[in-house]
């Protein structure tokens, strides 16, 4: 039942061009602010971190010294690391349509400033941010949170 | 023999830090635009909920729960995250576009916003823009999903008119399910029938 109804509006989101192939990667974040050293490991490959740069999903993204990056998710949620930080992408899903939302970050060591966006707001209880000795429900929006 | 003994020193010392040596400090904070959210830090152990500005707790095991609540002063807050709050990148700018009724044309007020978004993509460089059509909940959800694309994806072509690079633009829909206004099934909501064009 559910299928029949489904799948017409799918055949007209795949027509709008909204369902392409497999090979399309849905936008989830960006790299807004660098400065000092950070990088990406993504993948078993490990990439320097320059503005304009995509996130994606199991990203493990890691400062040094003296590094500091500022993100931007497309659900508008906006997270800046200090130094010294590191920081995983464990799940990002940002579809509203299909009522698929989660967020999931872990924080590995460091200091980080989270500002939620529009899953927050829409399903507060599939936000997390996940500390070694514990997790924080997020329901908005403005949390600091430093991992020794 | 000395090299042995300082690598099982490193060891334990290592395994000692590993155990005991985490501590996470979770603070709640007045957002950018002044109002307040709310937060739950729990583990196996308990939970503890935040509500106040300024309010803290720390973890230290996994096995024990977060600790009471604790009142910071904004100094102690400044001295711990000085730089990482003053370094958050500037909120996405979302502009909101309405169009003639079962049409893809604009409405000329948001025709005039048009120039605003380009200038807003040029100041923000580099920057990712996704193009958003969303419906109200009045009517057949296939066909407004349908309309609400198409609106998305003209307004696309527009800013790819005016030079912006396609391959940083996302065009999507979210249907009647991210409403700007809650509203019941089936009600017409001039404010929910929009493209919403976010600049990061």
């Amino acid at each position: 039942m559910r299928l029949t109804i489904l799948s017409p509006l799918c055949l007209v989101l795949v027509l709008a061009g909204l369902c392409t192939p497999a090979v399309a990667r849905v936008f989830i974040g960006v790299v807004k602010t660098i400065e000092g050293g950070a990088v990406i490991e993504r993948k078993g490959e490990t990439i320097p971190v320059v503005t304009g740069m995509e996130i994606r999903q199991a990203d493990t993204i890691k400062t040094d010294r003296h590094g500091y990056v500022g993100l931007v998710f497309s659900d508008d949620t906006r997270i800046s690391m200090g130094p010294n930080t590191e920081i995983a992408v464990d799940d990002y899903l940002f579809q509203p349509l299909d009522k698929r939302l989660s967020f999931i970050v872990r924080l590995i060591r460091g200091t980080v400033s989270f500002i939620s966006g529009q899953i927050t707001r829409l399903a507060p209880e599939s936000v997390q941010l996940v500390m070694p000795e514990a997790t924080i429900g997020v329901r908005g929006t403005h949390v600091l949170v430093k991992v020794d | 023999m000395r090299e042995w003994i300082c690598v099982g020193c490193y060891l334990a010392a290592s395994l000692f830090i590993t155990a005991c040596g985490h501590k996470s400090t979770v603070i709640l904070v007045p957002d950018p635009d002044g109002s307040l959210g709310q937060i739950t830090v729990s583990n196996a152990a308990g939970s503890v909920e935040i509500d106040q500005a300024n309010q803290s707790t720390i973890v230290r095991d996994r096995k024990k729960p977060p600790g009471a609540p604790d009142q910071l002063a904004p100094v102690e807050v400044e001295a711990l995250f000085g730089k990482v709050l003053s370094n958050e990148p500037p909120p996405p700018i979302h502009f909101f576009l309405h169009f003639q009724s079962n049409s893809v044309q604009l409405l000329p007020a948001s025709s005039q916003q048009l120039s605003e978004i380009i200038t807003a993509v040029q100041r923000r460089a580099p920057t990712r823009i996704s193009v958003v059509g969303h419906t109200d909940t009045m009517g057949d959800k296939a066909y407004n999903i349908d309309l609400s694309m198409r609106r998305a994806l003209a307004v696309k072509q527009r800013l790819v008119n005016s030079g912006v690079d396609d391959t940083f633009l996302d065009v999507s829909s979210h249907g009647e399910e991210n409403p700007l206004v809650k509203t019941a099934d089936n009600v017409s909501d001039a404010k929910n029938r929009r493209v919403e064009v976010v600049v990061r």
